[in-house]
């Protein structure tokens, strides 16, 4: 949960000029509206999580930032351009959840024609060393393990010197070693002053490696900070005690600092943005709470908090 | 671009059964379609002889094989798999894309091509100048590239599992029309004009304008070319334009 270090980008090549910039961005598949309204501002070095429920609009998201398809309504800007002429200039390189391989050619070939096709590429060598394909350079595309064909579309998506890194589930299908080498690689990059825009469903990867993170939900973006600061969001604190006797639940809601109130037979559950004020209060009232459990709530735990916020709000809406 | 082109020819050589069945397959029904011919008989009407008519039309119809029929449906499985959207996301034009697909047909194309003219010779006893042998693979291979722009074009209208039937269909009727199977004389009136605009005849008539030791025709190389601008042009767009959800 050690938020990373502040990125200082001013070596990059980018400095200044918006990354990737949305502006009431909307796509609708047939009555899905899987991206609605979004805006929102990409800024060079940034490492960024996006985070959201299967079905959340994340991989829409990324099509539409990537050029595979068109939005509705809205503008996008990559690099101040279209995202078709960023890809052209090869800004940006991108590791697709969907993005299969060429069939019946070797690993070594297919990353060779990654670096023909980039205009800034770097040397094949390099490319399958960064990786850590060398090994099966040799291998037919088609027999390759899950993690090993993995870290083949890393190598396509990092094939050139790209300023933005867009990653769709990038550790999908890796063990935790992989895991760990994938990230230890991916902060080289950031270190040196790329934009790295990943879509995750491991919340420990958006809290250990993101700045910022997003969280959508059913296409809209309902939040938006660092780790901590959604963790803040969603209470910070999980208070949790006993209560015997009748519970006046209407005394609790009006406690100072809280979140959210769950009363569940006699265990009385409580989101607190501070839980010593909070506590400080219930033993005022008079209450003798029993098996008094305070815990800190994890990125996991306040996605689900705010993800199930804004369904509640949708729900009164309707 | 150079090196998709080269890695697009290398999987199709790589792929030796289809390479097998695509090469062979074309002298074979070349053999079978003129097994009860007699080699001195004319089609009615002209000067050209039936065994040569059908040899090229033999080649006409292996070329269109092996371009249409690998074409269409492996790019409809690249686009299902994804890798054609991996591939979008590289500074490749469209038209890198197109190229590559129809060089990797020409690929399969050329010796099925020679195959049918090596049996016509060999076996079938058709006697022709030298120029006109090289005219006529020339003709043969080159108007291949036709065929290989539609394969690439329905590969990207139609998903994997439809690619194979469309591709089918628009083979069998161009191949009909285009008097592939039977003599184009034989046609009535009506079905000769039709089939003169639809591209397996004009494919046809250049070699076998060769084979009567004329030029091919001009109208048939023009009609040719846009079918091909048509088919190409529509096919780059659609590689760019494609929205398939993998």
């Amino acid at each position: 949960m050690t938020a990373p270090a502040v990125q200082t980008a001013t070596d990059g090549p980018t400095t200044g000029e918006p990354v990737v910039g949305f502006s009431g961005v909307n796509k609708s598949f047939g009555p899905v509206h899987a991206v609605a309204d979004l805006t929102l501002t990409l800024h060079p070095g940034e490492t960024v999580a996006l985070l959201g429920p299967n079905g959340a609009g994340k991989s829409s998201a990324l099509d539409l930032l990537l050029g595979l398809r068109n939005p509705d309504s809205g503008g996008i800007e990559v690099f101040g351009t279209t995202p078709a002429q960023a890809i052209a200039q090869g800004r940006v390189g991108a590791m697709l959840q969907s993005g299969g391989l060429m069939e019946d050619v070797t690993v070594r070939e297919i990353i060779s024609l990654a670096c023909a096709l980039h205009p800034r590429a770097y040397p094949v060598d390099e490319v399958l060393a960064t990786a850590d394909i060398t090994d099966i350079g040799d291998r037919k595309v088609n027999r390759l393990s899950g993690g090993q064909e993995q870290r083949v579309r890393f190598a396509l998506a990092t094939a050139g010197d790209n300023d933005l890194i867009v990653l769709d589930e990038p550790t999908v299908g890796m063990d935790v070693t992989a895991r760990q080498a994938f990230w230890a690689t991916m902060r080289r990059r950031v270190d040196e002053g790329r934009t790295v825009l990943f879509a995750t469903h491991y919340l420990e990867e958006a809290d250990a490696i993101a700045d910022r993170v997003l969280v959508l939900h059913r296409g809209r973006l309902i939040a938006d900070g660092t780790a901590a600061e959604i963790k803040a969001r969603a209470g910070a604190r999980r208070i949790t005690f006993d209560l015997q006797g009748a519970i006046d639940e209407p005394a609790l809601r009006a406690l100072p600092h809280l979140v959210g109130v769950e009363v569940s037979g006699a265990t009385v559950r409580i989101r607190s943005d501070d839980a010593d004020a909070t506590m400080h209060a219930v033993y005022g009232l008079g209450l003798y709470p029993r098996n008094l459990e305070v815990a800190g709530l994890g990125l996991e735990q306040a996605f689900l908090a705010i993800t199930d916020a804004a369904s509640a709000e949708e729900a009164e809406e309707r | 671009m150079k090196t998709l082109i080269k890695l697009e020819i290398l999987r199709v050589l790589r792929n030796k059964k289809f390479m097998f069945f695509s090469v062979i397959y074309p002298p074979l029904l070349f053999l079978i379609i003129t097994a009860g011919t007699d080699p001195k008989a004319k089609l009615p009407g002209t000067d050209l002889s039936t065994v040569a008519y059908f040899m090229v039309a033999m080649s006409a119809f292996g070329a269109m094989t092996a371009v249409l029929m690998g074409n269409a449906e492996r790019i409809a499985r690249e686009r299902e798999k994804g890798w054609v959207r991996q591939l979008r996301l590289t500074a490749l034009p469209g038209r890198g894309y197109v190229t590559a697909k129809i060089a990797s047909a020409a690929t399969i194309s050329l010796p099925s091509i020679l195959l049918v003219m090596i049996v016509g010779a060999a076996v079938k006893q058709v006697r022709l100048d030298a120029w006109q042998w090289v005219a006529i693979l020339l003709c043969s291979w080159a108007g291949s590239f036709v065929f290989a722009a539609l394969g690439v074009a329905i590969g990207y209208v139609a998903s994997a599992d439809v690619a194979r039937p469309i591709s089918m269909i628009a083979y069998f009727a161009l191949a009909l029309l285009g008097g592939l199977w039977v003599p184009f004389t034989s046609f009535p009136q009506w079905m000769q004009n039709i089939a003169q605009y639809l591209p397996a005849r004009p494919y046809a008539a250049l070699g076998q304008a060769v084979e009567l030791g004329d030029a091919p025709h001009v109208k048939d190389i023009a009609i040719l070319l846009v079918y091909l601008l048509v088919f190409a042009g529509g096919a780059a767009y659609l590689y760019r334009k494609d929205t398939q959800k993998a």
